[in-house]
């Protein structure tokens, strides 16, 4: 794919033989805005590190505009911005020397806009950056990343210690990055209010794997939770596939399905349900019945 | 391919740093057992004389007053740090070393060198002349030198000595200068300015390859050597004055000698091969053999004679006997030795210089062994004596190689040759069978600065000694490296264990087993430094441990067939309702 | 680059400040020296005291290059700035470059001084032009040597093998100019050590996660 800017393929990671990541594919194409979920563990700051760079991959292959992950060129690092989980930045160095650092190094940098980011955060310049708070520090790191006027974005948890008005200036910044044409944004995040609110696309990582990478839309309509209602008591086994959680009680059916379709329906019809109810589901209320322990759900057969 | 290339610089790397830290160790070590084992060496075992000297001519050795006959001496001593590179380095160059170009400096205006630029030897000087109202005026002299003439000025016309060998002698005004391209020797007369061309030696000798002139030594402060002439009972006067006690006699020198460093109407030429040839200092032309260099009792053998290269030191003393003649043709007085200034200036009508022969001692490489040789004037060797320790037992007094005795005769010696074995031992093989052929190429000082290869080793020994034919004397020296082999199999069967369980593919294992045979223990250390350091995990095909990094089992060579984690059976990807590809045992378990 | 070099020397301004009095103290015990004695200067009384003064500065070389390379890791220096336009090896180059010039700092005017007053004070004849060149370059392969040793031991978490590790492989290093000596033989032998800690250096802070 030409247009593609993160490519990732069959990759695997493994920490002190645990592993983390079990054959990850994945593109994403330019202008595409990712949510990265997971619950924690689940690998989404180490696809990213291995992304970066940071971090060699065990197995497989990844790759940001074209460029293997491994050997990023300067000129491909400097089209793309990070911001790292837990802000990682120089501890010892004044603000202003920071800032100084990365200007002299970025192969653009738009001063106006980053001075505007630093009078709308109220960063001070002359304090060291382990004087700063952690929401200073995560501003800081924003704005850094985004002074560049970066094509891609990469953000692990941007808004890890931002308090709900510079969160809500961080979503209006990105909200205005995405409006410029062909940047793409790749961030992970657990606040799924804020992902739902600007990703069109989402991947949620369980058990190594990705098991939803799809429109934030699509994704809405493919995975239902149905509450059935039976004439008698519900029976266990309803043949269908692809179920994410069952919960019967008496007669009552709680039903989550992944890629529901007509077929499905109709093989449900055939159990003769009382009633068949589509419950709304918002994105944390997927991403819950997703992520839940394969333990804890029932499949089905 | 990368991964492969880069794995392999970072042994190569890692195993040139490891080589490196463990060669210095070891040298330490035996550094330091070899220089206690000489420090305890017995007393005995490093000296040597030979009495009477045999070059003294009859009449006077066997003269009736005679109480003690001549004798010639040498004394071993061994300054270890000297041999070290650092002040190899220092010694060599400063002015008057072997590799300097300042062939005597006495003040900054008296001085004599090889002026590079010009390639001519500038001697300076300054000669102090009465006049006739007796003051004293100091004049400057300054003279260049070349192969064609010499002047007060460089003169380009007068050719260029290049690396030319300069006589080494105590005569400041008069230098012997050998110049290689042209095979033939100048005698330079800087008082009477004059440069007088030898013969091309170079054509009735091709093989000729002068490398020292005049004073023949080298670290001479290894073998001392000393002459005593014979020596008569004669009173000592001051004796008398200062003691009551009449008819002190004490034994004084028939005829006097002073230091011995010129061989008379001749010049010494040491030769690369060892030889010692005469050059007649008239016509500059070689005149005869003096003799050549003798080869000490090493450890494992003897060698008649031996290249300079193979010795740590020698000196080569001459005999010369001086005859001063009054005008009526009688003999005023003899002397042995050098002639001083103020002879050349004496009343005599005539003096007669008479080359007696000459005697040179000689140090071992490793520096426990010496041997004295006596030449007469014609060249013949006519005793030679090496350094032993006489070892008595009931009536006989039987005696012991000096290098034997230094390894094993003193308390403490044993333990110190096996610690120096052992530590031998803990080098590489490979290094030591390559000592064992390189044993002779190395110059003898340079041997004891080697840091990976060891020409002072046993293993060298051996090979350089040994008198035996070619496969006794490799058995030989692989029984003597046998605990280093021994050790480098054990560490590579452990390095082929882990290889295989660390996922190594076959190649790459059986180039480690190679090289750690080979190299020993600086390869295993190399090995468990540049080991992949990763967690196996279980193969689900055969149960064992697989590395994660590799697409395929190394031990069944089976792919990944089942995900390492249990991942939900459905998934919600990219418009696509199907589940990617499962095999079969995933599907099975979801039924 | 420039920039990179800029930000190592700032951050490790005390060992070029320490480098450049070190050298101005070594320029005037030398200087007073050799006015003090004159003509009569013998050149042999100085190697004495030089060689305790090249151990100390050999460890002291080691120290910042351990120093360089323990903080990045410990800062994660290096985690935050290869997420600029900046390569690790770039980074690694520009900290090899901070310290050639922090050696270079501390040897270039102690041998041009060396050199001014052995003109000066010597007999006209050149007995020691050679001898100059030899030590200097010798001298300064094992600053070198001794600085690269620190930046390949540390590059690790913990304290104990960078502080201890450095300091032993040092100090085995040093008996290495008096075993060879000076001249083409230890140059050869020191550049291709050097060259080979630089790659090992090299290959493990780039594949090493940041």
């Amino acid at each position: 794919m030409n247009d593609e800017v993160i490519g990732v393929e069959n990759l695997v990671k493994y920490f002190d033989g645990r592993c983390v990541l079990d054959g990850i594919h994945l593109s994403i194409p330019k202008g595409c805005i990712y949510g990265l979920l997971g619950r924690n563990g689940a690998g989404k700051t180490t696809m990213i590190r291995i992304l970066l760079g940071l971090e060699p991959a065990t197995r497989g292959q990844t790759s940001l505009l074209g460029v293997e992950s491994t050997n990023l060129p300067t000129k491909v690092r400097g089209r793309i911005g990070t911001v790292a989980e837990g802000h990682n930045l120089i501890q010892n160095y004044r603000v202003g020397r920071l800032i100084k650092l990365c200007k002299d190094l970025s192969l653009q940098w738009n001063d106006e806009f980053f001075s505007h980011l630093i009078e709308t955060f109220r960063l001070p310049t002359d304090r060291r950056v382990r004087e700063l708070s952690v929401g200073m520090r995560a501003q800081l790191n924003l704005a850094l990343a985004m002074a560049t006027d970066p094509e891609l974005l990469i953000l692990d948890d941007p808004t890890l210690g931002l308090d709900t008005v510079a969160r809500r200036q961080f979503l209006e910044l990105a909200i205005e990055i995405i409006q410029k044409q062909g940047r793409t944004i790749l961030f992970s995040s657990h606040i799924l209010s804020d992902v739902e609110r600007i990703a069109d696309r989402v991947g949620i990582l369980a058990a190594g794997k990705l098991v939803v990478d799809c429109p934030l839309e699509q994704l809405k309509q493919r995975v239902k939770k149905l509450r059935v209602i039976f004439a008698g008591s519900a029976p266990t086994n309803l043949y269908l596939t692809e179920i994410i959680n069952q919960q019967i009680d008496g007669r009552e059916m709680a039903l989550t399905v992944a890629n529901w379709n007509e077929q499905k329906r109709a093989l449900l019809e055939t159990f003769k349900p009382s009633s068949c109810i589509d419950v709304p589901m918002s994105l944390e209320d997927i991403f819950i019945e997703c992520t839940r322990p394969i333990g804890a759900s029932v499949n089905g057969g | 391919m990368k991964s492969v290339t880069h794995y392999r610089i970072q042994v190569l790397t890692t195993g040139f740093i490891v080589l490196l830290f463990f060669s210095l160790l070891l040298f330490c070590i035996r550094f330091l057992c070899e220089i206690s084992l000489f420090e305890i060496t017995p007393s005995d075992a490093r000296t040597i004389g030979i009495q009477p000297s045999g070059l003294v001519p009859p009449e006077l050795e066997n003269d009736p007053n005679v109480v003690h006959h001549s004798f010639v001496g040498a004394d071993l001593y061994r300054h270890s740090m000297m041999y070290l590179g650092f002040f190899d380095y220092v010694i060599t160059r400063s002015p008057e070393g072997r590799r300097s170009n300042v062939y005597f400096i006495e003040s900054d205006e008296k001085y004599m060198y090889l002026d590079k630029k010009s390639g001519q030897l500038l001697y300076r000087d300054i000669d102090s002349q009465t006049m006739p109202d007796r003051s004293v005026q100091l004049k400057r002299i300054q003279s260049y030198a070349g192969p064609e003439g010499i002047s007060e000025m460089p003169n380009q016309t007068f050719g260029r000595f290049d690396d030319p060998i300069v006589e080494q002698s105590r005569s400041r005004r008069y230098r012997i200068v050998y110049h290689k391209k042209q095979q033939r020797f100048f005698g330079i007369d800087f008082d009477r300015a004059t440069v007088t061309k030898g013969p091309d030696i170079g054509k009735k000798y091709p093989d000729y390859k002068p490398i020292q002139t005049g004073l023949l030594y080298k670290n001479p402060v290894a073998p001392k050597i000393s002459w005593v002439p014979p020596r008569i009972k004669a009173i000592d006067e001051k004796v008398n004055q200062q003691d009551s006690r009449m008819d002190q006699r004490v034994p004084k020198p028939i005829i006097p000698s002073s230091v011995h460093s010129d061989a008379g109407p001749y010049l010494l030429v040491l030769d690369q091969s060892g030889r010692i040839d005469l050059l007649d200092r008239q016509t500059l032309d070689v005149a005869g053999t003096a003799g050549w260099l003798p080869g000490p009792e090493t450890y494992f053998g003897t060698k008649p004679s031996v290249t300079p290269k193979d010795l740590l030191s020698y000196t080569v003393q001459p005999l010369v006997l001086n005859k001063f003649y009054r005008d009526d043709g009688t003999i005023r007085e003899m002397s042995f030795g050098d002639l001083d200034d103020s002879e050349r200036w004496s009343i005599d009508s005539r003096i007669d210089r008479e080359y007696l022969g000459m005697y040179a001692a000689s140090v071992s490489r490793n520096g426990t062994a010496m041997a004295l040789a006596v030449f007469n004037a014609e060249g013949k060797r006519t005793d030679t004596e090496y350094t032993r320790l006489p070892l008595h037992g009931g009536r006989h007094t039987s005696y012991l190689r000096s290098t034997k005795a230094t390894f094993w005769n003193s308390p403490g010696a044993p333990a110190l040759t096996i610690g120096k074995f052992l530590v031998e031992n803990l080098h590489p093989p490979a290094l030591s069978i390559v000592s064992y052929f390189t044993a002779s190429t190395f110059e003898a000082g340079a041997g004891h600065r080697a840091l990976f290869l060891l020409p002072n080793s046993f293993v060298a020994m051996i090979s350089r000694d040994y008198q035996e034919n070619w496969a006794e004397k490799f058995a030989t020296t692989l029984w003597w490296i046998l605990p280093s082999i021994i050790l480098a199999i054990w560490l590579a069967c452990r390095v082929g264990k882990d290889a295989t369980i660390a996922g190594f593919p076959p190649n790459a294992r059986r180039r480690w087993i190679v090289g750690t045979v080979a190299f020993g223990l600086p390869a295993y250390i190399t090995y468990k430094l540049t080991r992949p350091k990763v967690t196996l995990v279980t193969c689900a095909n055969c149960g064992k441990l697989r590395r994660p990094d590799m697409e395929k089992c190394h031990q069944c060579n089976s792919p990944w067939h089942i995900p390492e984690r249990t991942p939900p059976n459905w998934r919600v990807l990219n418009g696509i309702e199907e589940i990617p590809h499962q095999s079969s045992t995933e599907t099975n378990a979801q039924e | 680059m420039f920039t990179l070099i800029k930000r190592e020397i700032q951050d490790h301004l005390l060992y070029l400040i320490g480098s450049v009095v070190l050298a101005a103290i070594l320029i005037i015990v030398l200087i007073s020296f050799v006015f003090q004695e004159g003509t009569r200067t013998d050149w042999d009384d100085l190697i004495a005291p030089v060689i305790p003064i090249a151990i100390i500065i050999m460890l002291g070389f080691c120290a910042m290059g351990v120093s360089q390379m323990y903080t990045d890791r410990n800062r994660r220096v290096s985690a935050f700035v290869s997420t600029l336009p900046v390569t690790r090896t770039q980074i690694l180059f520009a900290r090899i470059a901070t310290g050639i010039l922090t050696i270079l700092i501390l040897l270039v005017p102690l041998v041009v001084t060396i050199t001014i007053l052995i003109r000066w004070f010597e007999s006209p004849i050149p007995m020691y032009a050679g001898i100059v060149f030899d030590i200097s370059s010798t001298t300064f392969l094992m600053i070198f040597a001794s600085y690269c040793i620190g930046l390949l031991t540390g590059w690790n978490p913990s304290k104990v093998i960078p502080t201890f590790g450095a300091l032993a492989l040092t100090c085995i290093l040093v008996p290495l100019v008096i075993i060879k000596g000076f001249g083409w033989e230890i140059a050869m032998l020191l550049v291709a050590f050097i060259a080979a800690l630089l790659i090992r250096t090299w290959q493990t802070f780039t594949s090493t996660p940041l």
